[in-house]
């Protein structure tokens, strides 16, 4: 925090510094940004660490301009602007790289640049194959710019992405969490090819949740949480334990934990046996009725496609899901909560009564809307969504409150298991500790649950036992409790 | 990313007091914030379209006075348009799951020649016809969902083909002449043609027994908008003050016994219709499935709904809703012509899209499509009393639903 004063007194503010004075960012109640200063000089690699949900991405998108801040500046070269998206010199890589599949590299390069002619609207192409490939060996990557970009690794795609950045000038390049769908020898090209970019000037900032990249490549490390600067120095001389440390104590606090594991005698309702999905070796995991069980990894790492597969969204290419109790009935959060969760259309009612209509239904077949709204809104008063309104429409309210509603979807289910995938994403810290307890809650009435979650904090917070997914491989189910830091750095 | 922006920004503008995860309190000043923008909002977002139909309505009105404001030729106009209204609520369904079906004029087209070409031809008993267009309206819209659902077939490409295939059976069927049952032939049943005739009414029983039902309903659908901290006492006087005023309206200033016992029997039968499919959507499991598949088809999935069996039902209710459309056709031509049902796609379709602003935040409504509809029609027929060339019918036809439709989603987009 301290580092935002120094800024300060003038000393040489070059036109590529980015400086971000006290910014603040409301959702409604929930404070997402609470005071940022953070100054990058020209030239810089900063790292930006921090849990999910510390607003590492309401800052970038502030950034970008897809938010406004509430309050706050941003500076770029001493002058202030709204936001550093659509300026030339700043260029942002997300997860999705925002490249046309179905073109070549040098199509991909001048799309949505300004186009360049010969005669009338005849392109010229020798142009904009020259460039692309000038563009390419800035970011070492040796491909022919007519190659199509279905035919690139992920890796390779990533490098084009940035190539067309600087293809049109960037020189501070914000870098979102890429590295995480990419596999490891991949992920270190880009950073090197990032690292040698920041040699020779350019600005890189890289959102990572990978350590080691941070350590090895940065030249600083800001680690962000709970919507503050907790941490701003030089990487250099940075204790990696220290840092583990400090990410950990921070995702610890709130924890529910009742250790009500000792029951051994819990029946088993759902096995998987030799479950195969996606890239993971085969999988092998029973829930047990009164337990919660929590799998982590990266976000591309197969973690949902296992409890799509437990939930029976998802065949397994091998082995079976077997239901231990007849009739059992399982209830879904889905992890992306405004793709897969929400009936932005429909009112919260029936966004909640969409899973478990048959409760209501009369002989006739007919809907007993009295029966349902009555259920709904004890649902709505238990979970203490805000505001409590029924017919209200479901966009309008937060993300916190989607979220709960959804929870209450799957409660009104009455399921005998719970699948909970990433159950706090994008929720404000008084609404974790409350679902956290909610789903403990769950386990004590004899309920089976699976959190599939990426954030460490969940598996901490209310896994009787977890287990992580490293490279292809479901490590092996441990009591939580006996987890050690190692682990939590794979986790984190 | 546009997501995410959509739903960053309504949080803030929703009340300053709500906070996540706070008990609540009953007296909070939200509750009174609520009333003052949630649900006043709400009725004036859903309302507005409704009033402006109304305003032109009047408008008309007062410009073209007894020509137009004439109970009788308005209802006349609703009759003559039942076929396409259908054909709208056929259009209705697919698109409440989200898909569409082009198919619906050519069904429309089929079963209205298998309706007058079985009796003249294959001397068939009529009953049966009735039930032979309706199965083929099923088997349609079976095809229909299988190609788009099982095949994954473009459902552009799949029902306009569909449709297509249709016209040629009829025009096959027919040797592409129009089917008029005449002198010689077999006669279409009287009572059909009595169905078809506007001079036929509803009987007055059915009228009277209907108007405390439609009470009824109305006192408890204002329930969705009892404004909080209201007193059940208060409210329930409110809603029978309301009530009052609404009769005293209908009766005195919209001459109500006129409309009613001007309905014929046609209209009746769309009425039905409608009213079941209100039911549908709003009551029954199916109905609400339906929706949340409309919405967010991966959210549904997820949630384990049996996404693709309810949408190839859509399909066959909405063949089955065109085949009951294409009788209409018969019923109020009495013959079969080629392409009787081919101009009827666009208007069918406009009413559904206008259902969405109508009396509605969003959403595709039966009610909706119905209302919207007949205002359309009186629309048109006002210009047409005005003066305006009968040559200039599609144009202004045209002009009608573009206005309508794109009203509608400015609209939609705003709320």
């Amino acid at each position: 925090m301290s580092q935002g004063a120094e800024t300060t007194p003038p000393m040489s503010v070059s036109a590529d510094d980015v400086e971000v004075l006290n910014l603040t960012k409301a959702f409604g109640s929930n404070r997402a940004l609470k005071g940022i200063n953070l100054t990058i000089r020209g030239g810089e690699f900063v790292g930006l660490m921090g849990p999910n949900g510390a607003g590492k991405s309401t800052l970038l998108k502030i950034l970008a301009g897809v938010y406004s801040a509430t309050s706050g500046e941003i500076r770029l070269g001493a002058r202030s602007v709204p936001s550093l998206g659509g300026n030339p010199g700043v260029g942002f890589i997300h997860q999705d790289l925002g490249l046309a599949e179905g073109l070549t590299i040098a199509e991909n390069m001048s799309l949505g640049a300004p186009p360049k002619r010969l005669v009338g609207p005849i392109l010229n192409k020798r142009a904009e194959r020259e460039e692309a490939t000038r563009a390419l060996t800035r970011v070492g990557l040796d491909r022919d710019v007519n190659t199509m970009l279905s035919e690139l690794t992920a890796g390779e795609k990533a490098l084009v992405a940035i190539a067309r950045l600087f293809g049109r000038g960037a020189q501070i390049l914000i870098v979102d969490e890429t590295t995480s769908t990419l596999s490891p020898p991949e992920a270190n090209r880009l950073i090197t090819s990032l690292a040698a970019a920041a040699k020779n000037g350019v600005t890189v900032v890289v959102v990572s949740h990978k350590l080691h990249e941070i350590l090895e490549a940065t030249e600083r490390v800001v680690v962000l949480i709970d919507g503050a600067i907790v941490a701003d120095e030089p990487t250099k001389g940075l204790d990696r334990a220290a840092l583990v440390e400090l990410l950990r104590q921070q995702e610890t606090a709130g924890s529910v934990h009742t250790g009500s594991t000792a029951e051994g005698s819990a029946e088993d309702l759902i096995e998987l046996r030799d479950v195969q999905v996606g890239k993971l070796d085969p999988i092998n995991l029973t829930l047990k009725a009164g337990e919660v069980v929590g799998i982590s990894g990266m976000v591309a790492s197969g973690l949902h496609e296992i409890a799509y597969a437990v939930n029976g969204n998802l065949k397994p290419k091998h082995g079976r899901v077997v239901l231990l109790r007849p009739g059992l009935k399982r209830a879904l959060v889905p992890p992306h909560r405004e793709t897969q969760g929400c009936f932005g259309g429909l009112s919260v009612r029936e966004n909640m009564a969409v899973a478990a209509l048959p409760r209501w239904r009369s002989l006739s077949r007919i809907l007993n809307r009295r029966r349902e709204t009555l259920d709904c809104e004890t649902m709505v008063r238990d979970l203490s969504v805000q505001p409590p309104e029924l017919d209200q429409h479901f966009d309008v309210l937060s993300g916190g409150n989607k979220q709960k509603v959804i929870f209450g979807r799957a409660l009104l289910r009455q399921p005998d298991v719970y699948v909970l995938c990433e159950p706090t994403r994008g929720v404000d810290v008084g609404t974790r500790s409350e679902i956290y307890r909610l789903i403990r809650g769950l386990a004590n009435n004899g309920a089976a649950v699976l959190v599939a979650s990426s954030d460490a904090e969940d598996l901490l917070s209310v896994c009787d036992k977890s287990a992580i997914i490293v490279g292809n491989t479901l490590r092996p189910f441990r009591p939580t409790a006996e987890l050690d830091a190692s682990e939590m750095e794979l986790m984190v | 990313m546009s997501q995410d922006f959509g739903t960053s920004t309504p949080p803030a503008e929703v009340s300053p007091t709500q906070s996540d995860g706070a008990p609540l309190r009953q007296d909070s000043p939200r509750s009174i914030s609520a009333l003052g923008t949630g649900l006043g909002k709400r009725v004036v977002e859903s309302g507005l379209s409704f009033v402006a139909f109304i305003l032109l309505f009047a408008g008309f009105g007062i410009w073209l006075r007894g020509n137009f404001l004439n109970i009788d030729a308005r209802l006349l106009d609703i009759h003559q348009n039942v076929p396409i209204l259908l054909m709208s609520l056929a259009a209705l369904t697919t698109l409440i799951a989200g898909a569409f079906d082009l198919s619906i004029a050519g069904v429309a087209d089929l079963s209205c020649y298998l309706a007058v070409g079985l009796v003249v031809k294959q001397h068939f008993p009529f009953a049966l016809i009735v039930v032979i267009c309706i199965a083929v309206g099923l088997v349609i819209g079976f095809i229909n969902g299988v190609l788009v659902e099982r095949l994954h077939m473009n459902p552009f490409i799949a029902t306009l083909a569909m449709g297509t295939l249709c016209e040629g059976v009829a025009a096959v069927y027919s040797g592409g002449v129009l089917i008029n049952p005449s002198g010689g032939t077999a006669q279409l049943p009287k009572w059909f043609l009595d169905l078809g005739s506007y001079q036929h009414k509803a009987p007055e029983w059915l009228i009277a027994i209907s108007l405390p039902v439609a009470a009824i309903a109305i006192f408890f659908a204002l329930d969705h908008v009892h404004p909080q901290g209201w007193s059940q006492k208060r409210w329930i006087g409110a809603k029978l003050l309301l009530l009052g005023v609404l009769a005293l309206l209908l009766v005195f200033v919209f001459r109500l016994s006129r409309w009613l016992s001007g309905t014929s029997w046609l209209i009746l039968v769309l009425l039905i219709a409608a009213l079941l499919l209100w039911l549908l959507f709003e009551y029954t499991t199916f109905g609400r499935q339906v929706r949340a598949i409309g919405s967010n088809r991966e959210a549904a999935t997820l949630v384990g709904l049996p996404v693709r069996r309810q949408v190839v039902k859509t399909f066959m209710l909405g063949g089955a809703l065109a085949a009951l459309a294409g009788i209409a056709f018969a019923a109020t031509q009495g013959s079969a012509s080629p392409g009787v049902a081919d101009t009827a796609l666009l208007p069918a379709f406009a009413g559904a899209f206008l259902s969405t602003v109508i009396l509605s935040r969003g959403r595709f409504t039966v009610p909706g499509t119905i209302i919207g509809g007949i205002f359309v029609v009186w629309i048109g027929t006002a210009l047409i009393i005005g003066g305006v060339s009968s040559n200039w019918t599609d144009v202004v036809n045209g002009v009608i639903l573009i206005m309508a439709v794109g009203f509608a989603t400015v609209m939609r987009r705003k709320a």
